[in-house]
């Protein structure tokens, strides 16, 4: 036992770069799976609604807009999305992508809001829509 | 005279809201009662309205430190009830995610245990290593605390080379790192005395009151459902459980060091026998009408998970019983003829998470019994016991 072990090691520190960044002015690159936030490529979704289906937060929200022409409208409620990227996992096509922002933080929650109108696209799914 | 001292819900000293009240003669706690119920977010009866899938992205939520835990338990709950197995890598990911967790809980205990007991630059250090293991996780799953790396028959992504590498680096620092730690203790005396004696559990009440994780295990009683009841993986990795016998506060730092040198030795093994093929399987989206129980080790003790499902694709009940309301009783035991000024770092040692534990308003009977009269004899054996206990500290040793 001695006293003061600890001070070799704090001595050190004096002398070592800081464990943190400059935030604001310098930002660490995310990591290749981050989840950020979602969107959508319109012009690859059939409307199967699994995405709707398995959001955890209800963030998604699909409507026809025009039955006969196929037109549909998804508003993606950012303010709600718990960027669990589940819709993500759950989209047949590809048509559902996360980004990489994490600076989304905004003063009113509607500008969170994101929508697309499109019609159904005609692809081939790359796996079953998870239904059953 | 006795006095009844509230502290919390709101309290400098607790950091999670909780309430304690104490019937302090002096300096010395002599009855304590806890009373739940301030963090119920009914988070259970939200788990009946979603499907089995969204439900792992709530489970995740019960807790931030132990997020894998709740979703692992949960998952493996779940997989029992659909039939399912994951293939071998998926639960390779799983459990390597599992330790690394445990790793970052346990740096993040050491931390506030430094920092409880006034060693502010030992929380420092201790939570800039941590920072190595936190991007470890972030590497593997894209983000920091919720790693939403479980689903329902699998894992959701894969591990490559480069990670592996990775993983195998960093953990050669902190493996370092926690060495220097564990011989600061034979060094640093102010650190030792001041956790020696501090809230003794025996090992028959740590037994009779059903502590759980590091509480019981410094208590001398090796229990670990990773032995005792293995699930995934852990029948085939080697591992030891790590106790201590000195029953106090040092006991559960002890216990928590030694455990991270064997999760490094864990996270190894995983890494080096990581099997090829799959990550998942496919689930399907009903479960037959059956019930199951799950159990896992979490960092703070076993955790568990009761599922019901009614052939629908939503659960129809979810229990579950975090560590933290598991060491609920054995800490009233433990507060008992300590002092005041220990009240932070008995409650810190448990690893408290009382977003956790706070289910189902299920309150955890803390009362001994009636108001005690105290006659003067009793007083006196009461503060031999004290004194006691500072002979204890007085020969305190790092047992390390
Ligand atoms: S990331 Fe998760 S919460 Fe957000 S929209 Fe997709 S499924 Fe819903
Ligand atoms: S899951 Fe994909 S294809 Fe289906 S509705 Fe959602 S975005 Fe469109």
């Amino acid at each position: 036992m001695k006293i003061g072990a600890f001070i070799p090691e704090l001595l050190r520190h004096l002398f070592k770069k800081p464990a943190t960044v400059d935030y604001p002015f310098q930002k660490l690159e995310v990591p290749r799976d981050f989840r950020g936030s979602p969107y959508l490529r319109p012009e690859l979704c059939i409307v199967c609604r699994a995405c709707e289906r398995d959001c955890p937060a209800e963030a998604i929200e699909i409507t026809a807009t025009n039955e006969a022409e196929k037109r549909f409208r998804m508003v993606i409620h950012n303010d709600r999305c718990i960027h669990c990227a589940q819709c993500v996992d759950s989209c047949p096509t590809d048509a559902m992508q996360m980004d990489t922002r994490f600076e989304i933080s905004d003063y009113d929650r509607h500008n969170l809001k994101m929508e697309w109108e499109y019609v159904r696209a005609v692809v081939k799914p790359k796996s079953e829509p998870k239904t059953s | 005279m006795k006095f009844q001292i509230p502290i919390g819900p709101q309290h400098p000293a607790l950091k999670e809201p909780i309430s304690l009240r104490m019937t302090v003669e002096g300096e010395i706690i002599r009855d304590a009662d806890l009373r739940l119920g301030y963090n119920h977010r009914g988070l259970e009866k939200l788990a009946e309205q979603k499907t089995w899938i969204q439900n792992i992205y709530l489970t995740e939520r019960i807790c931030g430190i132990c997020s894998h835990s709740h979703t692992t338990c949960y998952v493996q709950g779940v997989e029992k009830l659909m039939e399912i197995e994951p293939p071998k890598r998926g639960q390779y990911i799983r459990y390597l995610v599992s330790e690394l967790e445990r790793v970052h809980s346990h740096l993040l205990w050491l931390g506030v245990a430094g920092h409880e007991a006034g060693f502010d630059s030992f929380f420092m250090y201790t939570w800039r290593d941590r920072e190595i293991v936190m991007d470890i996780l972030e590497t593997i799953s894209g983000n920091r605390v919720h790693y939403g790396i479980n689903t329902i028959g699998g894992v959701r992504r894969d591990l490559d080379e480069q990670q592996v590498k990775h993983i195998l680096d960093s953990l050669a620092i902190l493996r370092e790192r926690s060495e220097y730690y564990q011989h600061l203790g034979t060094n640093e005396p102010s650190f030792v005395a001041r956790l020696a004696g501090v809230g003794y559990l025996s090992r028959e009440d740590a037994i009779a009151l059903c502590a759980v994780g590091p509480t019981v295990r410094a208590s001398g009683v090796p229990m670990d459902v990773r032995k005792d009841d293995p699930y995934g993986i852990y029948g085939e990795v080697p591992f030891e459980v790590c106790t201590a016998d000195t029953c106090d506060v040092l006991g559960r730092t002890v216990v928590r060091i030694k455990e991270l040198f064997q999760c490094y030795n864990i996270i190894e093994y995983l890494l080096k026998n990581l099997p090829s093929g799959p990550v998942a399987v496919r689930a399907p989206r009903r479960a037959k009408p059956n019930e199951v129980v799950s159990r896992y080790e979490a960092p703070r003790g076993e955790n568990i998970h009761y599922i019901k499902s009614n052939g629908t694709d939503k659960p129809e009940r979810l229990k579950v019983r975090a560590p933290t309301l598991g060491n609920y009783a054995a800490t009233i035991k433990m507060l008992k003829n300590g002092f005041i000024a220990d009240v932070p770092l008995i409650f810190a040692a448990i690893d408290p998470c009382i977003c956790c534990a706070e289910r189902a308003v299920a309150l955890v009977d803390a009362r001994s019994g009636q108001e005690r009269i105290i006659s003067m004899n009793a007083l006196k054996k009461l503060s031999r016991q004290v004194s006691a206990g500072n002979a204890r500290k007085r020969e305190a040793e790092w047992p390390l």
